[in-house]
């Protein structure tokens, strides 16, 4: 990819910047070829990977290296935009939202610097992936589970930090984050909760600052660079049963979430459920062409034919259930009955006892895998997915509106309908992948309609998406309306206030510094 | 990017049927177990390396061991080809060129994309392509 330079910098000062940064980091850490800027682009981007082109990339090794280079920064006015191990598919990858910044790539700071069974905690920096802390604990035989999202390549702070979910007790992620060191844009260090004390060993612990406590500021956001936090992690239960049901039809699901969420809510359930379409199946089965090799829409008809030759409900409940077995058994029973009041089918079940091997896609037991992003070959060719992702409260009146508005949007679009629900409690994430073939002009440009669709009718019924890709982070944030966009106005003092050269993230999640204000609602 | 797997699918048995190949659900006892990969080796990741097998299982690992989303693939694409399906773990392949490996680990081919060079660096990838380089 040709270099693309951030507004305002003339290609002196970009090398400038590049050569003071080969000085802190060392030469090759610093990487501005055009394969480089590649390498950095979006994967899956929805049209030209150049419309979110990175101008460089620098790898800091160390915290005193990030701050060198955030000052750096701010003296050569060079926008960064940090990412923790930049697999962030669906969502831009590593790419930036403004033209031409410098990737700050924190994959070499991957030290796990704790990882406590009593207390069941690990601290760790950006770089280090849900591969890496599993093989850890592993290695350690530490009876300590983790919870990984659907595409476990990634790093754990990285998808916490960006609101990533899984599926197990410990799935909000964000949740999961205790205390956290952020370098500011000006270079300064700052550590929140208790590590505001020297030395303090609750830091990772107790979840409160003394005073106004930050740590969720930092997450989808671009007030700091965090370079390490603590992560809360599950203890290793005794047993955990999984409880299968198919659910034959899609109106069903308005009373499968009537059913568990009050569970959740309750407690008797802990995990995340995770309820997904037929569809979600199909993609690990073939290629589309394999079941309808037409172009549209795969039609209700031969939907109807798929879900018989292969068994599957419309929709898959998973249920997990974790602790000790006479615990599990009684909890069990309760799931059931409820469930039983609407379906007639046994369940199938799935015992697991400490000692037992786990196979390694089991997702619900916090098994890293990369395995769900086999889905980008569905379409074929350069295989790549979006999720339009709202959030809506956890009641079957809410998920059947949310559900009917977007099938039809989507339908009107002619394209497949692979839904899911997550219910994470009193609201469910509802991520409808849209899947679509990177080398297909007309099938990318339909896909962006859609997306624009997606967003401005949903808003209009009053639900927003929970994490969105680079190219709309804009139109998402329009949605947050209130009070004449009071929360971006006060997010955006904030921003300024920190950070008044602009140079950490401009633009993420549509929080834009002065200094780039002009850029704002830009495609790139 | 968030969904998940049920515990059933893929990978192991490809049902052939009218020039298609669609993926057999095999029953649970078949999912393969997780694999740990080795501790990445101590040291400058910049200097030369002769361990390219170690370093492939730590950097390629997340998808290119027994079950791994590339494995799955390739596996896939490498039986349509009428191979045997041990020749979906790029450890098994006898036809790949150090340059080829070279290539798709930077450049990035089907679902696979490119590489960083903090993902593997240069003298890394010198070492992992030597080892996969079977054919030179």
């Amino acid at each position: 990819m040709k270099l693309h330079l951030p507004p305002r910098v003339s290609p002196k000062a970009f090398d400038a910047m590049l050569a003071a940064s080969a000085k802190v980091v060392g030469k090759d850490w610093v990487m501005a070829s055009d394969a480089d800027r590649d390498a950095y682009s979006d994967v899956y981007a929805p049209g030209s990977s150049e419309e979110w082109p990175a101008g460089a990339a620098i790898a800091p090794a160390s915290v005193e290296e990030v701050r060198a280079i955030v000052r750096l920064a701010n003296e050569h006015k060079t926008p960064l935009w940090p990412v923790a191990r930049g697999k962030n598919l669906g969502y831009g990858t590593a790419a930036p939202r403004l033209a031409g910044s410098i990737v700050l790539d924190l994959g070499r700071m991957n030290k796990i610097l704790e990882l406590d069974s009593k207390l069941s905690y690990c601290v760790v920096e950006p770089g280090v992936g849900f591969f890496d802390l599993y093989d850890a604990i592993q290695r350690e035989k530490a009876p300590l589970w983790l919870s990984v999202p659907g595409n476990a390549w990634g790093s754990v702070l990285g998808n916490a930090l960006d609101h990533g979910i899984g599926y197990t007790s410990y799935g909000l992620h964000a949740r999961n984050l205790c205390g956290i060191e952020a370098v500011l844009p000006d270079g300064d260090l700052v550590r929140t909760g208790m590590g505001a004390m020297e030395g303090n060993p609750a830091w990772h612990l107790f979840p409160f600052s003394y005073g106004p406590t930050f740590d969720l500021a930092f997450t989808q956001s671009n007030l700091g660079v965090v370079t390490k936090a603590g992560v809360w992690l599950q203890p290793a239960p005794e047993t955990s049963l999984e409880i299968v049901w198919d659910i034959p039809n899609e109106e069903d699901i308005a009373w499968v979430i009537d059913t568990i969420a009050p569970l959740k809510i309750s407690g008797l359930i802990d995990q995340n459920v995770f309820v997904p379409s037929w569809l979600g199946k199909m993609v690990l089965k073939g290629q589309r062409k394999d079941f309808w090799d037409k172009p549209g829409a795969i039609p209700e008809w031969r939907v109807q034919e798929l879900l018989k030759q292969y068994k599957l409900g419309y929709w898959q409940v998973a249920l997990r259930l974790y602790g000790e077995e006479p615990v599990v058994r009684a909890r069990a029973e309760v799931v059931k009955a409820a469930m039983k009041r609407h379906l007639d089918a046994a369940p199938a079940e799935h015992w697991w006892r400490q000692g037992d091997p786990i196979g390694q896609y089991e997702t619900t037991m916090g098994v890293p895998s990369a395995v769900p992003l086999q889905m980008s070959d569905w379409i074929g060719g350069r295989g790549a997915h979006m999720g339009f992702s709202p959030v809506v409260p956890a009641t079957g009146h809410h998920v059947m509106d949310q559900l009917k508005r977007s099938r039809k949007i989507i339908a009107d679009h002619d394209v497949d309908f692979y839904a899911s629900f997550t219910i994470g409690g009193r609201f469910a994430n509802n991520i409808n992948m849209l899947m679509y073939d990177r080398d297909q002009p007309e099938m990318v440009a339909n896909m962006r309609k859609l997306f624009d669709a997606l967003i401005v009718e949903t808003a209009k019924a009053g639900y927003a998406e929970y994490r969105t890709h680079l190219g709309w982070m804009d139109p998402v944030a329009d949605t947050f309306g209130f009070n004449n966009q009071a929360l971006r106005r006060m997010t955006e003092k904030v921003k300024n206030a920190l950070d008044p050269n602009g140079i950490v993230a401009p633009g993420k999640q549509g929080i834009w510094p002065a200094a780039y204000a002009a850029q704002r609602g830009g495609k790139a | 990017m968030t969904r998940m797997l049920s515990r059933a699918v893929l990978f192991a048995g490809l049902v052939l049927a009218g020039g298609s190949a669609v993926l057999a659900d095999p029953p649970p006892m078949m999912m393969p177990p997780y694999i740990v990969r080795p501790e990445a080796p101590a040291g400058d990741r910049l200097k030369p390396s002769g361990d390219g097998k170690t370093l492939f299982e730590v950097h390629c690992g997340y998808c290119h061991l027994v079950g791994g989303m590339g494995t799955n693939l390739l596996t896939k694409q490498r039986m349509m080809m009428g191979e045997t399906p041990d020749k979906g773990l790029l450890a098994n392949r006898t036809d790949l060129t150090a340059d080829y490996v070279k290539s798709v680990v930077r450049m990035g081919k089907g679902a696979m994309p490119a590489q960083t060079k903090v993902d593997v660096t240069e003298a890394e990838l010198e070492a992992v392509s030597k080892y996969l380089g079977k054919a030179g």
